[in-house]
């Protein structure tokens, strides 16, 4: 009986315990945007401005009067390591400059999206920027959910957005309007091994076509010298994963050629999707096909898993964004260091003949900005991570949100951040193209920072490229209907003429829905053409 | 020879009964271990070690390195992972906790109280709860919603929910209870959100504890009412003659005998809240997220990370193995009941 | 014995138990009412509210978001709409077999009409419970012998009910065999029970990436073994059906403690003297376990099968994180096809789905609960 008092003494202490910690803590359960924010200043202006002698020097410098003193700004993203650390680590910077204090909250990256929009639509309002995808800006930005950081860019000098790539600044507008600030620029690329191609005497791919004969004559073959065969092509095939992704970076060469204001995924004439044609059937064959030379449990692989392939020395060939460029010079992890080739996307020499739907072979005509007679559109998928603003929260809280991101973008911080693997940042500004020697500090060899840089800046100055899908309802198109059908076509639950039949159904459905007319217009919108 | 095949008495079995017997349960038990163990050597590895091929034991294959502990613990993730083990430590018992003694008193009632709620009733209560959710969501302030409804809740209570005679009876009450666990997480959590949220509840303990206690109650309930219905109603009319009022009687009479049967649930229920994931996802946002977040949030856009995903793995059962270690004897004191009886 | 009381002796006794009595007719509310507050507070507004988002169609709004009414459109898009063949999986034509096994189901539910209607207790309510269960099993034998073999493919809810059932099978027969193994006297059992808690004690998306990394047929523990058996170019991901089994693995792996830690609870509550009895009596352990042991777990059997029953339908972490419900859609459950839409912002699709899954539940349920009414009566 003694025992049993004894615990119920402490059971009923553990309850009132409990229950006293958590009375205590609901009063002080405001939304720290509704508590915080002293009365609004007409300060933003001169906040950027007065960063920018100090961004270049050692945090130590201190404006008079700091700009943002008690403001506490909370900024949502996804877990790091990558994207999340450089806000972790310059946070602590941004403070000392600026007064600020700044929380970097993390949720998984799966569950951004809905985080983010949960908490605006529903008016809580608990952050007051994302480090989110631009690709979502055509949802918020139309429902007045982020700001409009026009006027501030303008007044901001020493973000130095004209020297910011092009694409980049497009891709973070929308309507003419710039709604996120860049920290992060995204292309796919084809990495390749420079020593085992050497070796079998092949050049890296110029085609869809070489890059399979590439890939078939490396497969099996030991490519880091464990005794072990490898692989001659690692391009991840999971479903909910990157295929949606790596689909269009092989189908865009065959359907677009006409420039980047023709547009890749629906004719701009009438709105209907651009895949139940020939250029989208061969692609999706194309793409099924480098699994004949990729590891065995590819279609259950995301691009962290290939990435780890190719690091290992285990794939002769890879498609990705640009981390493996940076992620390859890493001496610890690294088998690939120095070995590591990057190169535009293949491209193709029969391009779509939009009438018809059959692939007809590339002449001036057909392919006007053809390099060898081969069409190559560069696809600049998902587009880098970019900072944008709560547009519900308090005046001193955007300014002092936007100020943070401005200061990540900034040539000081930037520069450093995009050659760091870990980061996740890839390049986006034209000086981190042309000024070489931040990356040959970093660790690149010459040869590998002109091979990865090369490859990147052909690809943004192609002027065939072809920018992520950004209408209205992109999340269903390409993430729901497009991934589901592409992984029954991976798992040969249909055939490559019932997956380009079902897809062109389910997004005339989805267009349908939306208003064709309405989609047709924003469509055109972010092609740039009216 | 024959000794080997024969019980040595009731419950201890024969020597080639008791030699399967362990052949049996240590192979289980493998299947239990290596997994884990598969998992603690992984904390020790770094990427390439992981990426090239399946390496076995520490410092014969590979060699190991504290790089994942020293990240999740002290560098740069050990703010994130500090926080939200404390949080998951205080909100999972104490939430437990109380979903135990709600549920144990309720599952009492409904064994040995006979219950008959009216159709009609119950339905016009439902009735007057949507009234007063939409009045609150047409913008009256919720004071005077709840109090029109329950205006005219009474009122059709007195009359139309007299003409429906059709009464539930017990296991009605508690199928009602056990179906609050069907509809899956996905569909409540933004309700659960805005109702948080119009409370000024989000990223609370409170609105964790609160939603952990709700949900665990059905399973506390159907669990602790097969125990209770297990003991013998005698005990309790005894203590009764001798005028001990109904509350004594379930304090010192059931809950005792109940005791295996308790700490079982507890361990359920703890578990459960202790390894809720989305739920805990939405409703906390800065301050109160829970350890599983953490670990789900390791599959960076980089790849599943692991080693750092083992380590927090490892950190988050080590507190429940110790509380089931502590606890286990108290379901084998339930041995105790059969000889009570008699 | 002097039996008058003073009047002073006596008010404090009545007040007493004027208190007491009162507080005990109380008891039956007090003890079920914290409980019943605590469900309906939590529990009825967002059953409501999403059976209301199940019939609107969700978009972000300025200013917000907007739902609009749609009717019954999500629910028609997974029966005959676009999400049929993901929901309810593609049609093989009928041959033999499927006609045979179909044919044995409406035969044993019309014996068992039969059997009700001559019983003559036959009611409304009874009535219709018949046919909801008739109608209900009637459909779902439909579309799994549709669906299973011949070229057909399984739909999300045949999926989960492949999960739901073959993975409790196997939780329940490994639970209560190892459940009576270690009830017996044998040394160093308490090391066995704490050991055998440990997989339903890792949170689930824990148990799911740990599987993913032993079943990993280039990384994990296991190559070796595929190597020699010279699997190495195969891969269960590729396979609908070996990818399923991964699954199973991984939730039996996790679930089976939960019926054996119920089960040694129950084991040990039986009192020990029916057994002494038997066993003087010249019992063998099987006919032990047969009359004595299994009617007396079998109540708390059936509540802790219903309990993970309801549980099981749920199932999303598996399919999620192991094989991001692929080959396909060949593991995706149905709150993973919920889930999926939810990301994608069709909450409305994302409800209806959830919904459809409620209904499931309740009907298996609900004919769990009275098969555990009866024995219960029965055996009283």
């Amino acid at each position: 009986m003694n025992s049993k008092q004894k615990l119920i003494k402490l059971l009923s202490l553990i309850i009132i315990f409990g229950v006293l910690i958590t009375a205590c803590g609901a009063p002080a359960t405001q939304p720290p945007a509704a508590t915080e924010a002293p009365a609004t200043e007409a300060a933003a202006t001169e906040a950027p401005a007065t960063e920018a002698p100090a961004a270049t020097e050692a945090p130590a410098t201190e404006a008079p009067g700091k700009m943002f003193d008690g403001v506490t700004i909370d900024i949502l993203t996804f877990v790091g390591p990558q994207v999340a650390e450089p806000l972790q680590r310059r946070g602590p910077d941004f403070t000392a400059l600026t007064g600020a204090k700044v929380n970097i909250i993390t949720v998984p990256n799966s569950e951004l999206y809905q985080k983010i929009l949960t908490d605006a639509t529903s008016g809580t309002n608990a952050y007051d920027g994302y480090l989110f995808a631009p690709a979502w800006i055509v949802d918020f930005a139309p429902a007045g959910l982020i700001e409009d950081l026009t006027p501030y860019v303008q007044k901001d000098t020493a973000l130095e957005w004209d020297d910011v790539a092009p694409f980049f600044r497009d891709f973070n507008s929308y309507g003419g309007k710039v709604y996120s600030i860049p920290l992060d620029g995204d292309m796919h690329m084809v990495y390749y091994r420079i020593d085992s191609l050497q070796e079998a005497g092949l050049e890296p791919p110029k085609t869809w076509d070489d890059y399979l004969a590439v890939a078939k004559a490396l497969n099996g073959k030991d490519l880091n010298g464990d005794g072990e065969p490898d692989y001659g092509s690692c391009i991840s095939k999971a479903p909910a994963q990157q295929s949606y992704w790596w689909i269009w970076s092989i189908a865009a060469p065959y359907i677009q050629s006409q420039g980047s204001s023709q547009g890749p995924f629906f004719n701009t004439k009438d709105m209907t999707p651009l895949v139940n044609n020939d250029g989208f059937k061969r692609a999706l064959e194309v793409y099924k096909e480098t699994g004949l030379y990729g590891p065995p449990d590819e279609t259950n692989q995301g691009v962290g898993d290939t990435r780890g392939l190719f690091m290992a020395g285990r794939c002769a060939l890879t498609m990705d964004w640009g981390d493996i460029g940076t992620l390859a010079i890493d001496k610890e992890n690294s088998k690939v260091i120095d070995k590591t080739g990057a190169i535009e996307n293949p491209g193709s020499t029969e391009v779509l003949d939009w009438d018809t739907g059959k692939l007809v072979p590339c002449d001036a005509t057909t392919c006007p900005y053809a390099v060898d007679g081969v069409n190559h559109a560069p696809f600049a998928s998902f587009g880098g991570w970019a900072g944008a603003v709560n547009a519900a929260v308090e005046q001193k809280q955007k300014d002092a949100a936007y100020a943070f991101f401005s200061y990540m973008a900034q040539p000081a911080q930037s520069n450093a951040d995009v050659t760091v693997g870990t980061t996740g940042y890839n390049p986006f500004r034209i000086s981190q193209f042309t000024n070489k020697q931040a990356w040959l500090d970093a660790g690149f060899s010459q040869a590998a920072a002109d091979s990865y840089l090369g490859g990147i800046e052909a690809s943004l100055n192609s002027p065939n490229m072809a920018a992520d899908l950004r209408i209205p309802k992109n999340h269903e198109y390409i993430q729901v209907e497009l991934d589901r059908i592409l992984s029954e076509y991976i798992a040969g639950d249909l055939t490559t003429d019932e997956a380009a039949q079902q897809l062109y159904d389910s997004w005339e459905t989805i267009t349908e829905e939306a208003g064709r007319d309405a989609q047709l217009t924003f469509y055109k919108g972010t092609l740039g053409q009216k | 020879m024959r000794s080997w095949f024969q019980n040595k008495s009731i419950n201890a079995p024969s020597p080639v009964g008791a030699v399967l017997s362990y052949l049996v349960l240590g192979f289980w038990a493998l299947l239990i271990l290596f997994p884990l163990y598969w998992l603690i050597i992984t904390s020790f590895k770094i990427s390439s070690q992981v990426a090239e091929g399946p390496f076995y034991i520490p410092f014969v294959d590979f060699k190991p390195s504290l790089d994942a502990w020293r990240y999740v613990l002290m560098g740069d993730l050990s703010r994130d992972t500090l926080r939200n083990f404390g949080n998951t430590l205080l909100v999972a018992p104490v939430s437990s906790l109380i979903a135990l003694t709600l549920g144990a008193t309720a599952a009492y009632a409904l064994v040995r109280f006979e219950y008959h709620p009216r159709v009609g009733a119950i339905f016009t209560f439902i009735g007057c709860l949507i009234l007063s959710i939409i009045l609150i969501s047409i913008g009256l302030p919720w004071q005077i919603a709840l109090a029109v409804a329950g205006v005219i809740f009474i009122i059709l209570l007195q009359t139309i929910g007299r003409r429906f005679k059709r009464a539930l009876g017990n296991n009605d009450i508690a199928f009602w209870m056990i179906s609050q666990r069907m509809l899956p997480p996905v569909a409540i959590v933004i309700p659960i959100y805005i109702l948080f949220q119009r409370l000024h509840l989000l990223d609370t303990y409170t609105a964790l504890i609160i939603t952990y206690v709700t949900s665990n109650l059905p399973i506390v309930i159907w669990l602790m009412r097969d125990y209770i219905s297990t003991i013998p109603i005698e005990l309790e009319e005894c203590a009764s003659i001798d005028g001990a009022s109904r509350y004594r009687i379930f304090w010192s009479v059931v809950l005792p005998l109940a005791v295996p049967g308790l700490v079982a649930t507890f361990l359920f229920v703890l578990v459960f809240s202790w390894n809720e994931y989305l739920l805990a996802l939405f409703i906390s946002s800065a301050r109160v997220q829970t350890l599983p977040l953490t670990i789900a949030a390791q599959n960076a856009t980089r790849g599943p990370q692991w080693w750092n995903m083992s380590v927090l793995i490892l950190i988050m059962i080590i507190p429940v193995i110790v509380i089931a270690i502590i606890l286990e004897r108290y379901i084998t004191r339930g041995l105790l009941i059969g000889a009570v009886k008699g | 014995m002097d039996t008058t009381t003073t009047h002073e002796e006596q008010q404090p006794i009545q007040l007493h138990t004027i208190i007491s009595g009162a507080a005990d007719r109380l008891a039956g509310s007090v003890f079920i009412l914290p409980a019943v507050l605590a469900l309906l507070f939590l529990s009825l507004f967002p059953l409501i509210a999403s059976l209301y988002v199940s019939l609107a169609k969700f978009d972000i709004a300025p200013g917000g978001f907007k739902l609009t009414f749609v009717g019954f459109r999500n629910y028609q898009k997974l029966f005959t709409g676009s999400e049929g063949t993901h929901f309810l999986g593609k049609f093989a034509p009928s041959t033999f077999l499927t006609w045979l096994v179909f044919g044995a189901v409406v035969i044993a539910l019309a014996v068992f009409w039969a059997r009700y209607l001559s019983s003559g207790k036959v009611s409304l309510g009874g009535v219709i419970g018949r046919v909801l269960l008739a109608f209900g099993l009637g459909s779902l034998t439909w579309m799994l012998v549709h669906t299973l073999w011949n070229g057909g493919r399984l739909g999300t809810a045949s999926i989960t009910l492949v999960y739901v059932f073959v993975g409790i099978f196997f939780q329940y027969i490994l639970g209560l065999s190892l459940a009576m193994l270690t009830v017996q006297r044998l040394p160093g059992r308490r090391f066995f029970r704490v050991i055998f808690l440990l997989p339903m004690m890792i949170t689930p998306v824990g148990v799911a990436y740990m599987f993913r990394m032993l079943t990993d047929t280039s990384k994990g523990p296991f190559t070796p073994i595929w190597q020699v058996l010279g699997l190495i170019n195969f891969s269960w991901v590729n396979n609908a059906w070996g990818a399923r089994t991964a699954i199973l693995i991984g939730d039996i792996w996790q679930w089976t403690p939960f019926m054996f830690i119920v089960l040694v609870a129950a084991l040990e509550s039986q009192p020990v003297e029916p057994v002494e009895a038997a066993t003087v009596d010249g019992a063998n352990s099987w006919q032990i376990f047969r009359y004595i042991t299994w009617p007396a777990i079998l109540p708390v059997s059936m509540t802790l099968v219903l309990i993970r029953l309801i549980e099981a339908f749920k199932i999303v972490d598996l399919p999620n994180v192991m094989t991001n419900g692929g080959p396909g859609t060949a593991t995706q459950s149905l709150t993973y096809h919920a889930y999926i839409n939810w990301r994608a912002l069709n909450i409305g699709g994302s409800a209806a789905v959830a919904y459809m899954l409620l209904i499931l539940v309740t009907f298996f349920s609900m004919i769990f609960v009275n098969l555990i009414r009866q024995r219960t009566v029965e055996t009283l």
